[in-house]
């Protein structure tokens, strides 16, 4: 897909989020992003949209004895072969 | 794991085979915080959520001398995780809802906030934290929603996410999409929920 206009970046920003392009692509993109504003604009959102997710999704963390229990409860059982 | 070969009795053999399991349960262990998150936001509840990771590594013990060596053992265990909860899932029958089918653009959420135009995309972006975001990746689609929580969440790649689920990288890819999808336009329901109260 064309990074040249700004069809072609909106379906490579989630990609390049996710670190899954090519360096030729990721290159390209970076052009793109510093000449266009309005897909910059989009890019800092997206990313930022990414941050938020991630932060509220893994911020509480598992209770109290939690790996305790797990060790009680799963080690040291029998094999099965 | 390799145990010391260092003795042709059976009982030694045994003693070796119990340290290297002991040893593989430690190594296992480690991980238990990580598959704890995503098992939090496949479930919803921690209770449930601990139960999960349970019977997970109760099935990874079990299953042990099937884990090869030096490969991805997160992806290893958030493998056998998945398919415990879908076992879990197809015992309560509930059946994931279906997938609703309209194309958006990648932008939909920016896009549509900037139509409302009431305050900046950044300043809803800090007002969602939190219970808002959560709320809203719950209500996407089991099979959207494991997805997106072994990439945004459990920082899986495609192709380790491909491997847990059993399915194609594009099939990740395409699941990726219409999940983060979703998940905006529930943001932007609640965001426009809150703006106007």
């Amino acid at each position: 897909m064309s990074v040249d206009s700004c069809h072609g970046a909106e379906h490579l920003i989630q990609p390049y989020l996710d670190r899954a392009l090519t360096e030729a692509e990721v290159a390209r993109i970076d052009v793109h992003l510093r000449e266009c504003d309005y897909c910059n604009d989009r890019y800092i959102f997206e990313r930022r949209l990414r941050e938020v997710v991630r932060d509220c999704c893994t911020g509480e963390p598992a209770p109290a004895g939690f790996v305790d229990r797990l060790r009680l409860r799963c080690c040291g059982q029998d094999d099965v072969a | 794991m390799a145990s010391e070969p260092d003795s042709s009795s059976p009982g030694a053999a045994q003693a070796a085979a119990a340290r290297d399991r002991a040893r593989f349960e430690e190594e296992a262990l480690q991980h238990a915080e990580h598959l704890y998150r995503i098992a939090l936001r496949l479930t919803g509840s921690p209770q449930t959520a601990e139960d999960l990771v349970q019977e997970t590594y109760l099935r990874a013990f079990r299953a042990w001398r099937s884990y090869s060596h030096g490969t991805n053992l997160a992806a290893w265990l958030a493998t056998i995780m998945r398919n415990a909860n879908m076992d879990e899932l197809r015992r309560q029958s509930r059946r994931p809802p279906s997938e609703p089918l309209d194309e958006q653009s990648d932008y939909y959420l920016y896009n549509r906030l900037a139509d409302t135009g009431r305050e900046p995309q950044e300043r809803v972006l800090a007002r969602l934290s939190g219970s808002g975001v959560v709320e809203a990746l719950s209500a996407v689609p089991e099979n959207f929603r494991e997805v997106v929580v072994l990439v945004d969440v459990g920082d899986f790649s495609y192709a380790d996410a491909a491997e847990i689920l059993g399915i194609p990288i594009g099939t990740v890819m395409s699941r990726l999409y219409r999940g983060r999808r979703l998940l905006k336009q529930r943001l932007a329901e609640l965001a426009e929920q809150d703006g106007a109260a």
